[in-house]
């Protein structure tokens, strides 16, 4: 490189140095947007090849499943005889659920570690042989990974302490991969651990077509071969999921970008008279594009680089609880341990430098092209100013005109979140015209009477493009929050409600092992039974979707409350009678409404095995997360019509919900013939479902934090540029005699009346964007609806909290304004 | 009006200090008008920010009518510029979202005091009767300096400091607005201290003073 360009590129880098905070805002844009937007780049990527794996479970690809065709556990017999005839990839599964002292629910799996393949324990670290006979004799091994010893606070070598006061095997702390959240041991240590000696299932590794039709003609009738269909259902089921989870992400980028974009409009403002300069001394334009494109690819390095390393630590903190919710909702296992990808960063690099270009070359380029300052700068940049607001307002308004177009025509989360990106932007875009006309009706009705209110208004204009961006960023922000935190109060109003109704029994009973007569002898139970609803059914595929047909007991106290969504009768209770006496009715949950389309009214034939049987669909219930289909039927049609329906276990109601009453139910299980880890409380299902629904939820509300910091780091930004660039004026200002306290109230006053019209503007369009989300969105990717809950204080509780960091910003703006004008005021008369 | 007694002032510079003045002197009395005159860079625009308070000093006192700025907080000397003193600068300092009428009305309506007959005198006399709507960027170099002259001498100051106020106009206008300013000055009743580098503009006024070393000496009455 010639000295000369060596020159021309240290004129032009030397601004980032002598405006350290704009340098500071740059960089915090880049970060927090690239940060956010890889975060959940990172988790979904995880998410991905999480299920590209899903199935193979422990190590082993399960191509088949053994399932019990009545829905009771397997014996050992049946595998013993199954790997005598040589299925060597076959192996049995228990699967538990226990809780904790404390009530935490665990999940256990186990399996038979002498019959897997060799490459479970093998892992790289330590001793494999050792280990391995350690899990496979007494007192055996519990493998906890990582993240669940830590929320237990489990120490190697631990005893975890069961609600029956049973102790786990010793505990060994390391991650498996596909394990999430579940506890791993061998068969024998379950068995041991949960008095059992069956096996909930057996899981068919890799199998040859002729070797299959043997195992199928080999299988008692008892037994059936599922197929593993899991893989691609869970692609299908999440992908809503991860959709929303990306629009939220590339929101935050957006509004990263803002400030980038902000912060760069400054930085070539203020580089103007250098460009400038350069030129008149003989640098060539080519010359000053090539210096601004390398310092574009400077800060995209930068910018990716660092972005990917905020992001990697974002991810981490709420992949955990992704993966949590995605085990709990979908079955899906998400490993919590983030696998870093190359590919990442390189997507995050050209996202960055594409963001820059837009807001840093292309304006360079524009403003050479113009080929020298106006003469008239002031007149030119207020012109210009105008003008930009015109087009903003027209592009507004055509993304208006088209996310109104596409309203009716939404089918599915990419298309929804289209809308949305279209609606947010097209209301961002229309701000800085309303603006403007907020200023022009201040100033005509202030305007004959002070000289004051006229200098207050006037310097509302010129603050207004330097505030521009700052507040569509803000508008943004507020907007998702207010959208979102509507979404989230309305489905946790809902699922709260819903949850007191669907969960009212005191204990749920599941075995396959349980006499219900036994159980249920009204002589035994009299001391502690109040009431109980068993279940059974019968799953399929209906449409294409795993469907569960249900048997219940339509006289039950939670059958007769069940929260209808829509109903043909009169009213709900009318309906849910309907259904108790009349024959050939049936309840679908909304799924079926709304993913597979089924209207009120209308029949459908479903296979019985007695031959295809008319259904007319009489309401439709609501089902919070369930990805599959629901049908319920009474109880005796499904018995009726179904001889392979397997038990869906047992609700109890009891007396008392006191501890004594909880042990006599507990005993009478027992001699039932159930098992520890069979049944599980009220009080653990609805903390387990709040949990699930909790940490579904916290990523949501981090990104609606993060998005919020984001702007008021925009705000504050634009704050410190425009002082930066207003200084000798306020100086101008003070030789008047104006005061301190006057000549900060007219830098505040007019922000104030922007972040007020710009919260006003979030309101109603926080209510529509929430009204999308629930009413569109939701129901095209999840397939289910509540009511929108629309609630004014979080809007108000909002405002405050904008208040505070406009308070916020403004005191750090005073505070450097009072710091530089001794300076400014000395300086003042000489020319600039 | 004005006294100044025993100043020094320097600058902290990392090549030593700029010492501007040392044990400088001067007196002035109410209703008169000085011509500043010295060499680039003599310290006559550091002597106008000192006396209008913008800057400190080191040692020594300024007295605006009996009153020392010398010990006065921020705030106190706000409030003595708003209502004593006003500034005239080279540059023209106007408030560019602000129409014309409104820039002349500026520091009279701060300090609220307003004078509708001596408005009209002022417009009039400057001939800023056609601008009164525009804003500044619209009018010429010489219509601004007149604009600001009308602001300086709305609200009847007691003092008017004024830095080079013709050094942006070419000669004949310079000349035009030099005869215009002192002669409202007088009619105001104002005392007026000027910064200039000609002696002819300097003959408009009642005395000269030199700066030079540091200190001021007389140079005789025009
Ligand atoms: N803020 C400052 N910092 C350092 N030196 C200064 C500053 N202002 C003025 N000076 C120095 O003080 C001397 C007087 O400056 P000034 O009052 O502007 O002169 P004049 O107006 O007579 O041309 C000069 O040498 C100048 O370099
Ligand atoms: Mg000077």
């Amino acid at each position: 490189m010639q000295p000369s360009s060596v020159l021309v590129l240290k004129a032009v880098f030397s601004h980032y140095w002598r405006h350290g905070w704009q340098t500071l805002f740059l960089l915090v844009g880049l970060i927090a947007g690239v940060g956010l937007w890889s975060a959940v780049q990172i988790i979904n990527q995880q998410a991905r090849l999480s299920y590209e794996q899903a199935d193979s479970l422990l190590g082993v690809q399960a191509s088949y499943w053994i399932h019990s065709r009545t829905g009771k556990a397997i014996e050992v017999d049946d595998y013993i005889h199954l790997r005598r005839a040589g299925f060597r990839q076959i192996f049995p599964v228990v699967e538990a659920e226990v809780s904790t002292q404390q009530g935490q629910p665990i999940s256990i799996i186990a399996t038979d570690l002498f019959a897997l393949p060799n490459n479970l324990l093998d892992s790289g670290e330590g001793d494999t042989a050792s280990d391995w006979l350690s899990f496979v004799q007494p007192p055996y091994r519990a493998w906890v990974p990582r993240q669940l010893a830590e929320e237990l606070e489990l120490q190697p070598e631990d005893q975890l302490l069961l609600r029956d006061g049973r102790r786990f095997p010793p505990a060994l702390i390391k991650s498996h991969s596909q394990q999430g959240r579940q506890v791993l041991m061998d068969i024998a240590a379950a068995f041991a651990l949960l008095n059992r000696e069956t096996f909930s299932y057996l899981v068919v590794g890799n199998i040859e077509a002729d070797q299959l039709s043997q195992l199928e003609s080999l299988l008692p009738d008892r037994l059936e071969l599922i197929e593993n269909q899991q893989h691609l259902d869970l692609q299908e089921l999440t992908q809503s999921l991860h959709t929303h989870l990306s629009a939220m992400s590339l929101l935050s980028f957006a509004v990263g970008l803002f400030i980038v974009f902000n912060a760069v409009r400054f930085s070539l403002w203020y580089r103007r008279p250098t460009f400038m300069n350069l030129r008149l001394m003989g640098a060539s334009s080519s010359l000053l594009l090539s210096a601004v494109l390398i310092e574009t690819l400077l800060w995209s390095f930068v910018g990716a680089g660092a972005g990917i390393v905020v992001g990697l630590q974002i991810g981490k903190v709420l992949l955990p609880g992704l993966g949590a919710s995605l085990h709990s909702l979908y079955d899906a296992t998400v490993d919590t341990q983030l696998i870093w990808q190359f590919d990442t960063l390189l997507k995050a690099w050209g996202i960055t430098l594409l963001g820059l270009l837009w807001a840093l070359t292309w304006p360079l380029y524009q403003q050479l092209k113009r080929n020298s300052l106006p003469a008239n700068l002031i007149s030119r940049a207020s012109l210009d100013e105008r003008q930009s607001r015109h087009y903003l307002a027209l592009s507004s308004l055509a993304l208006i005109g088209v996310s109104i177009f596409l309203y009716p025509r939404i089918d599915d989360a990419i298309s929804g979140f289209l809308l949305l990106g279209l609606l947010l932007f097209g209301a961002a875009w229309l701000l800085p015209t309303l603006l403007a006309f907020t200023l022009r009706l201040v100033s005509h009705l202030t305007a004959d009477r002070q000289l004051i209110a006229r200098w207050l208004i006037g310097d509302g204009w010129a603050q207004l493009p330097a505030l521009r961006t700052a507040m569509m960023a803000l508008l943004l922000a507020m907007t998702a929050n207010l959208g979102v935190g509507t979404l989230v109060d309305s489905f946790r109003s809902a699922f709260v409600g819903w949850l007191e109704v669907r969960q009212s029994a005191d204990i749920y009973l599941r075995s396959s092992k349980i006499d219900y007569d036994r159980l249920l002898d009204p002589q035994d139970s009299s001391t502690w039974l109040a009431d109980s609803h068993r279940r059974i059914g019968v799953t399929s595929r209906w449409q294409g979707r795993q469907t569960l047909i249900r048997g219940v007991d339509t006289g039950a106290p939670d059958s007769l409350k069940l929260p209808l969504a829509q109903w043909s009768g009169i009213t709900p209770e009318a309906t849910l009678k309907q259904w108790q006496s009349e024959e050939n009715t049936l309840l679908a949950n909304e799924q079926v409404h709304y993913l597979a389309g089924l209207q009120l009214g209308e029949t459908i034939q479903l296979q019985t095995d007695k031959g295809l049987i008319d259904y007319r669909v009489i309401g439709f219930f609501y089902d919070y997360g369930n990805p599959n289909f629901q049908f319920y039927l009474p109880y005796d049609e499904v018995v009726n019509y179904w001889t392979q329906y397997h038990s869906r276990g047992i609700a109890l109601w009891l007396k008392k919900n006191d501890e004594a009453t909880q042990l006599l139910a507990e005993k009478a299980m027992r001699e039932a013939g159930a098992e520890t880890g069979d049944w599980i409380l009220q009080s653990q299902v609805r903390k387990l479902s709040l949990n699930i629904f909790e940490r579904t939820f916290t990523i949501t509300a981090a990104m609606n934090a993060l998005t919020m910091i984001v702007a008021a780091i925009a705000l504050l930004a634009s704050l410190l540029a425009i002082l930066q660039e207003r200084l000798p004026q306020f100086a101008q200002w003070r030789a008047l005699g104006v005061r301190s306290r006057e000549q900060m109230m007219i830098i505040a006053c007019p922000i104030l009346i922007f972040v007020l019209v710009a919260w006003l503007l979030a309101i109603p369009l926080g209510a529509v964007l929430s009204w999308i989300l629930i009413h569109k969105l939701n129901i095209v990717s999840f397939g289910w609806s509540m009511p929108m809950r629309w609630d004014m204080l979080p809007a108000i509780q909002l405002g405050g909290v904008i208040l505070l960091v406009v308070a916020a910003t403004l005191m750090l703006a005073s505070w450097q304004l009072r710091r530089r004008m001794p300076n400014a005021l000395a300086q003042l008369g000489e020319l600039a | 009006m004005l006294s100044i007694q025993n100043l020094n002032k320097s600058f902290k510079q990392a090549e030593g200090d700029v010492v501007v003045f040392s044990g400088l002197n001067f007196e002035m009395a109410t209703g008169t008008s000085v011509a500043l005159l010295g060499e680039s860079g003599s310290g006559k625009s550091t002597l106008l920010h000192l006396i209008a308070g913008l800057d400190q000093v080191d040692s020594g006192e300024i007295k605006i009518d009996q009153s020392s700025i010398t010990s006065m907080s921020e705030a106190a000397l706000a409030e003595m510029r708003r209502h004593q003193v006003s500034l005239v600068f080279q540059q023209f300092h106007l408030i560019s979202t602000l129409d014309i009428i409104d820039n002349i009305r500026f520091q009279a309506a701060l300090c609220q005091r307003f004078d509708s007959d001596y408005e009209a005198l002022l417009i009039d006399r400057l001939g800023l009767g056609k601008q009164l709507k525009k804003f500044p960027h619209q009018l010429s170099r010489g219509q601004q300096q007149r604009v600001a002259i009308a602001r300086s001498l709305l609200h009847k100051p007691a003092l008017v400091l004024a830095d080079e106020p013709t050094g942006n106009l070419d000669e004949q206008s310079s000349l035009e607005v030099m005869a215009l300013f002192s002669a409202l000055v007088k009619n105001a009743g104002s005392s007026l201290l000027m910064v200039t580098h000609s002696r002819e503009m300097a003959s408009y006024l009642d005395r000269s003073v030199l700066l030079h070393s540091g200190k001021l000496g007389e140079i005789g009455a025009a």
